[in-house]
Order: C-alpha cells, then sequence, then structure tokens
C-alpha cells in the first residue's frame, strides 16, 4: 500500500513540504526571484499578492506544472532530483517515477477545478487512488463514496460535473484531492472563479480540512480565510516574499508598507 | 429481367470482391489512425525535428493524386523492396497488390486524420490534462485515460468524413489488380455485356457500407458526448 511508506514516523518528522529558493522566468519576465517556504504537518500556509506576484506561479512550481529555473523542492523529507531541460525549459525532474511519486503526494486543487468531464464525480473521484496509487477498485469506490458524503456530494456521484454548479463542481475537486491521502494539498486560488454566493460551501470545506490538521498551501484572495485559518500568512509582491508571519502579527502589525496598501485595498 | 438474372449469378462473385473492399478499408483505416495520431502529436511536439518531419507528410500527400501514389508504391515499391533485399540477401519478397493498396491508402489518411486529431486535441482545455499531471499520471495515462476520450468528441465528425472518403478511395485498388468489388463488377460487366447493371449494383453496394458506417458514427458521437450539456 502507498499509505505504508508514511506510516511510521520517526521521532523528529520531517517538514511535509519544503521549497528553496524557487526561481522562475517567462522569457525576459523573472515571475519568481527566490521564494522559499516550509510547511510543517498540519500547517495552512496562506499565500495573499496582487495579480501578476507570482503566487500561482509558486504553487505551480512545486508540483513541476511549470519548470522552476532554480531552485529545490522536498516533500516529506523526499527531495525531487532535478536537471536542467533538453530545450532550455529550466529544471526538468531526473527520474520520472519519483515525480509521479512525489506529485500524488501533493493534491492540488485548481481555479477552474480541471475535472475530467468525460467521467462522472465517482470516476473523478476514484481514478488517481486506483491509476496512480494502485488501490484495489472497491476499496477506491468505498473511499471515495465516503469522501463525497464528507463534502456533502453523495448524492451526485453518478452525474457528470457539466451538470453541477461551480461550487459542486470544486467540492468535488476538494474529494478527489481527498481521496489520494495527500502530505499537503495545494489550492490555487479556489474561490476565485465561484460567484460570490457560492464561496462560502467551499471556503467551509476547506476549514473543516484545517481543523483536522491537513497540511495546505492556499493561494487566495479571501482575506478572511487567511485572517481566521491559517498558521502562517505570506504575502508575495513581484517575485518575492514581503512579509510572512503568522496572521496575527501580519494583519494587525504589518512590516511592509505595500501589505499595508493591499490590506488598505482589500478590507475596505 | 436477363440483367437481374445475371446479376445472381455474379452475386458470389460479387460478395467477394466486397469482402475485399470491406478488408481494404478496415486495414487502411487502422494504418491511418496510427500514423494520423502519430503525425498529430509530432506536428505539437516540443521537437522542431518531429514538427518538420510531420509538416513534410502531410505537404506531400496533399500535392500528390492517390492514383500516382499508389502506382508509384507498387511498382516504384516493388523495385525498392528489391534492392533493398538484394542488400541484405533476402528472399525474394512480394509487393502485392493487397500491400500496395493498404499502405497507400492508410498512408494518405494518416495525414487527413493527423491535421483532424491535431485540432482536435487542440480543442481539449489544456487544464484536465495538467490536473492528470499533477495526481502522478504518467503521460501515456494522461494520453488514454484523459486526451483520447476528451478528443473523440471534437474528432469524431471530421474523422467521419475522412472514412466515408477513406471508404470511395478503396475502389483505386482495383487499378493495380486488387479484385475488389469494382473489379470483380467490371469482369463481369465486361462478360455480360451488362456494365451498366453491375456498376449500379457497385454504386449501391457502397451506398449501403457508407450508410451503415453513418449509422455506427452517429452511435459512436453519442457515447463520446456523454457528460457534454446540450444547449
Amino acid at each position: 500500500m502507498a499509505l505504508a511508506q508514511t506510516g511510521s514516523m520517526p521521532a523528529a518528522a520531517p517538514a511535509a513540504l519544503v521549497a528553496e529558493g524557487i526561481h522562475k522566468s517567462f522569457g525576459d519576465l523573472e515571475v519568481l526571484k527566490g521564494v522559499s517556504l516550509t510547511a510543517k504537518e498540519g500547517d495552512v500556509i496562506a499565500m495573499l499578492g496582487s495579480s501578476g506576484s507570482g503566487k500561482s506561479t509558486f504553487l505551480r512550481c512545486v508540483n513541476m506544472l511549470e519548470n522552476p529555473n532554480a531552485g529545490r523542492i522536498s516533500v516529506g523529507g523526499e527531495t525531487l532530483r532535478l536537471v536542467p531541460g533538453k530545450h532550455g525549459e529550466g529544471l526538468v525532474a531526473e527520474d520520472k517515477e519519483q515525480l509521479r511519486r512525489v506529485r500524488s503526494r501533493l493534491a492540488m486543487v485548481f481555479q477552474s477545478f480541471n475535472l475530467w468531464s468525460h467521467m462522472t464525480v465517482l470516476e473523478n473521484v476514484v481514478e488517481a487512488p486506483i491509476h496512480v496509487l494502485k488501490r484495489p477498485k472497491a476499496e477506491a469506490v468505498a473511499y471515495g463514496e465516503e469522501i463525497l458524503q464528507r463534502v456533502g456530494l453523495y448524492d451526485r456521484k453518478d452525474y457528470y460535473p457539466a451538470h453541477l454548479s461551480g461550487g459542486q463542481q470544486q467540492r468535488v475537486a476538494i474529494a478527489r484531492a481527498l481521496a489520494m491521502d495527500p502530505s499537503v494539498m495545494l489550492f490555487d486560488e479556489p474561490t476565485s472563479a465561484l460567484d460570490p454566493e457560492l464561496v462560502g460551501e467551499v471556503l467551509r470545506v476547506m476549514r473543516s480540512l484545517a481543523e483536522e490538521g491537513r497540511t495546505m498551501i492556499v493561494v487566495t484572495h479571501e482575506m478572511g480565510f487567511a485572517k481566521e485559518v491559517s498558521t502562517e500568512t505570506i504575502f508575495l509582491h513581484e517575485g518575492r516574499i514581503e512579509e510572512a508571519g503568522s496572521p496575527q502579527e501580519v494583519f494587525n502589525n504589518p512590516c511592509s508598507e505595500r501589505f499595508r496598501q493591499f490590506l488598505e485595498g482589500n478590507l475596505k | 429481367m436477363e440483367g437481374f438474372d445475371k446479376l445472381i449469378e455474379y452475386m458470389p462473385n460479387l460478395m467477394e470482391g466486397a469482402v475485399v473492399t470491406v478488408t481494404v478499408a478496415f486495414a487502411s483505416l487502422a494504418i491511418a489512425l496510427v500514423l494520423g495520431l502519430g503525425a498529430a502529436m509530432m506536428k505539437l511536439s516540443k521537437s522542431r525535428a518531429s514538427r518538420s518531419v510531420a509538416t513534410t507528410y502531410t505537404t506531400v500527400i496533399r500535392g500528390v493524386p492517390d492514383l500516382v501514389l499508389m502506382l508509384l508504391i507498387f511498382f516504384g515499391g516493388q523495385i525498392q523492396v528489391n534492392n533493398i533485399g538484394a542488400y541484405f540477401e533476402w528472399d525474394y519478397i512480394d509487393v502485392d497488390a493487397f500491400t500496395a493498396g493498404v499502405l497507400t491508402i492508410g498512408f494518405i489518411f494518416g495525414a487527413y486524420m493527423g491535421e483532424t486529431f491535431r485540432g482536435a486535441i487542440l480543442s481539449v482545455p489544456v487544464g484536465l490534462l495538467e490536473a492528470g499531471y499533477a495526481y502522478g499520471m504518467s503521460k501515456w495515462q494522461v494520453f488514454y485515460r484523459i486526451l483520447v476520450p476528451q478528443m473523440m468528441r471534437h474528432a469524431l465528425p471530421g474523422l467521419g468524413n475522412n472514412w466515408l472518403v477513406l471508404m470511395k478511395t478503396t475502389a483505386l485498388v482495383s487499378i493495380i489488380g486488387l479484385h475488389d468489388i469494382v473489379l470483380k463488377a467490371g469482369q463481369a460487366g465486361g462478360s455480360t455485356r451488362l456494365p451498366f447493371i453491375f456498376y449500379l449494383f457497385v454504386a449501391f453496394a457502397f451506398l449501403v457500407f457508407t450508410t451503415v458506417s453513418i449509422w455506427l458514427l452517429n452511435w459512436l458521437n453519442r457515447r463520446y458526448s456523454v457528460g457534454v450539456r446540450r444547449a
């Protein structure tokens, strides 16, 4: 079983996720100028920043959907071996097997859901557990149904994504992530594509995940969520970390003038 | 009705020809699908070399008449195989009409399928493929679990058209002496002096093939449109 590897924790467990000195350029534009972050087990790290600050790019570098130009990524103590790519695309994984293993422990929730539209809700949820983690089908289905129950969509399990509301689709996407039993969940602006009245149902599910001690990196514009739920808040500006700390410190006494401006713009 | 009696008399012959026609069509389709997918992937590849190979392929096919290609492969192919065979000291390899015909038609329609597939692949939202990679799927898994089922819906209309034209193009194999339904009808029409009756039958037979194909395609279309919201 895939779970067995993480089953027995040594006394000092390695950090769930370490990203160190991530650099990323698109052509001449340097989007990330060395961003580092460490998430311990159970941390909920909220990443804030205006659009273009590089926060989504950072998250996409962590699971190698973008190829960083420099940096180190390590998940649960396992460091991803990276080598320069042949087509000048930045760093690529040296060992495809290792990349797949690491990715399967980092479950991502996308801004535009990215559910597989040719599969039903349940099929979406069990797809990767069956085909990536190689879980037996019956087991994956039973677990998938349990998770759908939890996000309140069990009765929609045989629907296709196109027949669900945005909020429901995003809850399915969260269920798809949970079904992997991930070490770290990556949320890339999970509520930005939703109608305002649907944001609440998704945030409620995310809040409950935080409360049960899931390790989460959440790129978001939801100040309330960052303030109330995160264990650490990071503010990114022009590809650098401009402000970082506990939400109490950061929101009550921001050191950075830029963050102050950002907060005023958002907290009116 | 003398013509009708003759048609009945030659029916076993014509049916043999029909089987050859359908076999050629399916064998060519298989080659065309494989070549088409390959060409589409190459056209969308990061490597410039692959892209130019695929572009040369489609340019050649689009520019040269089907019949000329078939004659080239049938006559030219035999000479080339002989030359290569002599060099490697193989036994004599016969490029028969069936092989030449199937290869040519597969080769021609591979190029058209390639264009269809390329468009269909581009119509699949990148995010769905990214989601596959993000969950640890391999390239191959993303290809057959996500890309193929997603793109089929977009590819099927073009693929269906290509198939109908391919079906009709098989008539060309009679030129290189393959005993398909057209050649059989020609022979029967010649010896009975009733060419009109026999060619009319061939036309009708092709109409039956294509009509059945259209039914099947419609069924496939419904199958691959599952999960699509109809306006």
